[in-house]
């Protein structure tokens, strides 16, 4: 029986009460939120989405209230909150929190063991590090830097499986993201380009001057800045020669396990390569282009790596492009026009300063305006970990490996070079099957739940469909109600 | 009639809110126009029901298929110049003529192209072709070159001509998690299945009925889209608990031969589970499964071949098991790839992004053999690359109206030159 854990459902004051009424958008007191022993646990109240459910219309908006923007902010610029968190931002109120967000610098995580050391004997247990990254998820104090990694994660993208858990690259390419992540676009470049992990990713390691591989070149211009209309074929072959000439590095445990080989094999070199004392490409001379001038997006000169950088993030489309990126995935799946280049025009002038444009993007009306609410989907990831902040639990990482999957998202493995799709391509009859999966998972696994008596509020802003609504109050105990929260349409959409 | 109307308005809804991207404004005014039976209508009824016993599975091969490394050419001196490295593959390829070979690989295509069951259409492609993975496969998907489309060929196709009632399955993509953009189209009823064990629901009946409940007249843009996911979702479920008890596979499958480079490729699962819809009569029409990492830029040839056979394997237990279950004049096997890739090899002993490349057509329908012409080797274009000889949408032409017997016009909205390698 749970009867215990429902006597132990807050019991709700008169303030409380109005202030979810509040939240909700309505000016009307909710008095019999109390959870009695034989009542439900919710009224149906405090409920505006069903007067829209109706006619099959949108969610009514709660944006007015300034407890609402903030559980808005947090869903969509962090992973959820705790109650704890909530509360806090809350009385911080709405600017004082996105000042917070953006300002604090980003916190590192835990070293993941043996990461550094990773190499054909010993490599990178995958697992493991998807774990330890949806553990620091679920952990870190600045979740808002966590979530623009993951958003770079996505953007400038590989994945275990070309890179190899062999190196240490894919790991150290999840640190190098985190320290970018608040930068400005031109020093990410940079780095991007001659990150280990990218370097084999997308063959830059390959490229010589002799003889330039498109494959990098080709989607640092098409899907990292400028995107597939603002260069030509003749551009892609200029760039591949300006790029050209860059290596992987090389750990001693690396150089260690291929000696180790080739002992075995018994030709073992007279001398073995050193170990570079960086963790990026190394740039030998001698495999850059040599040639003469070259035309480069309407410009003829030498090129080399920082000036082929310098010349994309000059160009026009590429801060609108990138714009519209971080548009659709934290404000709406259909920005227009005039608010692209609206926040483009100051992304630029900032000189592509990410903190500008998500300082920017937070405090444009679009993104508190009635048009924006509920018209994102959480990504599997920030739905699974927004579950595990709800319920204050820590202990099914595990479980979000398998789930995610199902979910169509595994960390450090994207479908493509493109990252991960947005918004409704997420919604399958798999993909929520296996959402319901694993809300079932969670629930089953979790011994303790906290009440979930006020979770309707904290969770769904009080603005519930007359399904969701009539599912909470049918559920007799905190697990149906958490299942129903979670596996609600609400708790999909942030 | 008027269920068609309610369909129009609400599909004109959704194109220029959620697809086309009119604005927050427009979309926010569209709300009060969406009808409350929106997600039942999405499952509404074609009267026309279905047109043939036909079956279509398409094998997406993605991230650009070598055609070159696929059907080889075996005289042609050109080919072994610009290819050093990979030019060899020649010595090995299994040969289907005096000119062209296939991939050593492809030893069980090989004995069904020797019985006349396999049809290659040689230098499919478009005119101003794109280098771009994602511009490309979006090509191919909608059948729009001019990449204006959103919704893709099959979708539309399921859409305009199959009854959907209580038929979740018409449209199904195996071994994936996400709607495939071939099968897109928000009137299509589709399912998706990235594996036949888990899809269940862990929760038991309970959960399985909350997320019915949940999800019926859901608000906002993507309610529809929810709704109809978990029904679909619930109705897959029953089906297929009852298709897994009546299926008897009469091949072996076998998931060894995936690569670690792309150990998400679970083929020969995919077209198994495609084989049991198909065989235990759901009412499957469409089937997509892909197979991945053609995208050979970097040592390429133990990859490719690694892939070929793989695909090898796969197709061929999928057509002895269709075979075995009297089903092979059936259903048709056809593959798709984005591009082909570059004659020249490139320096890492790869390939780079290139243009046409054949297709494969696999059945007792086809009418085997070589089709079209393998464009020329010595008359590249100025970036390197092929011309093409058949516009893929021929193809998809020669499938809609030959195999599955539905106007391809109202597809594409125009016509294409006739191939004749379908017995109709």
């Amino acid at each position: 029986m749970d009867e215990p854990e429902r006597t132990e459902s807050p019991v709700l004051t008169r303030r409380t009460v109005l202030a979810a009424a509040t939240a909700a958008g309505i000016g009307v007191a909710a008095s019999r939120l109390l959870a009695l022993a034989n009542e439900p646990a919710f009224t149906t109240v405090p409920v505006t989405g069903s007067l829209a459910n109706k006619g099959g219309l949108d969610w009514v908006s709660p944006l007015s209230s300034d407890n609402a923007k903030v559980a808005h902010l947090l869903r969509r610029a962090t992973f959820g909150a705790t109650q704890a968190e909530l509360d806090q931002a809350r009385s911080d109120g709405y600017a004082k929190t996105v000042d917070r967000l953006i300002e604090t610098p980003i916190a590192e995580p835990p070293v993941f063991p043996g990461g550094d050391d990773a190499s054909q004997e010993k490599g990178l247990n995958v697992g493991q590090l998807q774990q330890w990254w949806l553990d620091w998820m679920q952990t870190t104090p600045t979740p808002f830097g966590e979530r623009m990694t993951l958003f770079w994660h996505g953007h400038f993208t590989s994945d275990f499986r070309k890179v190899t858990p062999q190196t240490p690259f894919i790991y150290w390419q999840n640190l190098t993201w985190r320290k970018m992540a608040l930068s400005d676009v031109r020093s990410m470049l940079g780095q991007v380009t001659i990150d280990p992990g990218m370097l084999r990713y997308l063959d830059l390691g390959n490229s010589t001057g002799r003889n330039p591989h498109e494959n990098y070149t080709r989607e640092v211009m098409e899907l990292f800045t400028m995107g597939p209309e603002a260069f030509t074929e003749d551009d892609v072959k200029a760039a591949a020669k300006g790029l050209a000439g860059w290596r992987e590095p090389l750990t001693q445990a690396m150089i260690d396990a291929q000696l180790a080989r080739a002992m075995q094999r018994g030709n073992a070199p007279k001398n073995p390569p050193k170990a570079d004392t960086v963790k990026t490409g190394i740039f030998e001379r001698q495999r850059a282009y040599t040639g003469p001038a070259y035309a480069y997006l309407g410009e003829t000169k030498v090129w080399n790596t920082d000036l082929v950088l310098d010349k994309i993030v000059a160009q026009d489309a590429t801060a609108p492009f990138i714009v519209r990126k971080v548009l659709t995935h934290f404000v709406t799946p259909m920005p227009d026009d005039a608010y692209v280049t609206r926040l483009a025009a100051s992304f630029r002038k900032s000189r592509y300063s990410v903190k500008q444009l998500m300082r920017d993007v937070f405090t444009s009306p679009e993104f508190t305006a009635p048009a924006a609410y509920r018209t994102l989907i959480k990504t599997p990831t920030e739905y699974m970990v927004s579950i595990a902040k709800a319920l204050g639990d820590r202990t099914t990482t595990r479980l979000m490996l398998a789930s995610g999957q199902g979910m169509g998202q595994t960390l450090f493995d994207p479908p493509s070079v493109g990252g991960w799709p947005e918004n409704e391509s997420w919604i399958s009859s798999n993909t929520m099957l296996a959402r319901a999966n694993h809300v079932t998972g969670v629930l089953g696994q979790i011994k303790r739940l906290p009440s979930a008596g006020n979770a309707h509020e904290t969770h769904l802003d009080g603005v519930l469909s007359a399904q969701t609504l009539k599912l909470l109050n049918e559920a007799g105990d905190d697990k149906k109600r958490w299942a129903i929260v979670f596996a609600s349409p609400e708790f999909q959409l942030k | 009639m008027v269920a068609t109307l309610t369909k129009l308005s609400r599909r004109d809804f959704l194109r220029s809110g959620l697809v086309f991207g009119a604005g927050a404004a427009g979309l926010a005014a569209g709300y009060a126009a969406v009808p409350d039976v929106f997600a039942r209508a999405v499952y509404a009824a074609k009267s026309e029901g279905v047109v043939n016993d036909k079956v279509l599975v398409m094998i997406q091969l993605a991230g650009g298929n070598d055609g070159l490394q696929t059907v080889i050419p075996l005289q042609d001196s050109q080919y072994r110049s610009l290819r050093p490295t990979l030019g060899k593959s020649a010595d090995e390829a299994l040969p289907i003529d005096a000119s062209y070979g296939l991939n050593k690989n492809l030893r069980g295509v090989k004995g069904l192209f020797d019985q006349g069951k396999v049809a290659i259409v040689q230098g499919v492609g478009y005119s101003k072709p794109s280098f771009s993975h994602f511009d490309s496969i979006r090509v191919w998907e909608t059948g729009d070159p001019e990449r204006r489309q959103q919704d893709g060929w099959l979708g539309k196709t399921i859409a305009a001509n199959y009854d959907s009632a209580g038929h979740p399955l018409v449209g199904c993509a195996c071994g994936t998690t996400n709607v495939p953009g071939a099968l897109r189209d928000l009137e299509a009823t589709l399912t998706v299945v990235n594996s036949q064990q888990s899809f269940k629901f862990n929760g038991g009946d309970d959960m399985e009925k909350a997320m019915g409940a949940l999800y019926t007249g859901t608000p906002g843009i993507y309610g529809a889209l929810f709704d109809t996911a978990v029904t679909t979702a619930r109705d897959t479920v029953a089906q297929l608990k009852t298709s897994a008890s009546a299926y008897q596979p009469k091949a072996q499958y076998s998931d060894d031969a995936k690569l670690v480079f792309s150990s998400k490729n679970q083929l020969s699962a995919a077209l198994q589970l495609a084989a049991q819809l198909i065989v235990t009569g759901t009412g499957v029409k469409i089937l997509h499964v892909t197979l991945g990492g053609f995208d050979t830029h970097y040592t390429q040839q133990q990859r490719h071949d690694d892939l070929m056979g793989y695909l090898d394997q796969a197709v061929t237990a999928f057509y002895t098991d269709l075979a075995g279950h009297g089903m092979a004049d059936r259903v048709l096997i056809a593959t798709w790839s984005e591009f082909g890739r570059r004659p020249r090899e490139n320096a890492s002993a790869g390939t780079d992004h290139g243009t046409a490349a054949p297709v494969f057509l696999i059945g007792d329908t086809v009418n085997g053999g070589l089709v079209g012409t393998q464009p020329s080797l010595t008359k590249l274009d100025a970036s390197g690359n092929l011309g093409y000889d058949v516009d893929f949408r021929s193809v998809y032409q020669e499938i809609l109206e030959s195999h599955l017997a539905v106007d391809a016009k109202e597809v594409f909205a125009q016509s294409f030159e006739k191939l004749s390698v379908l017995k109709s």
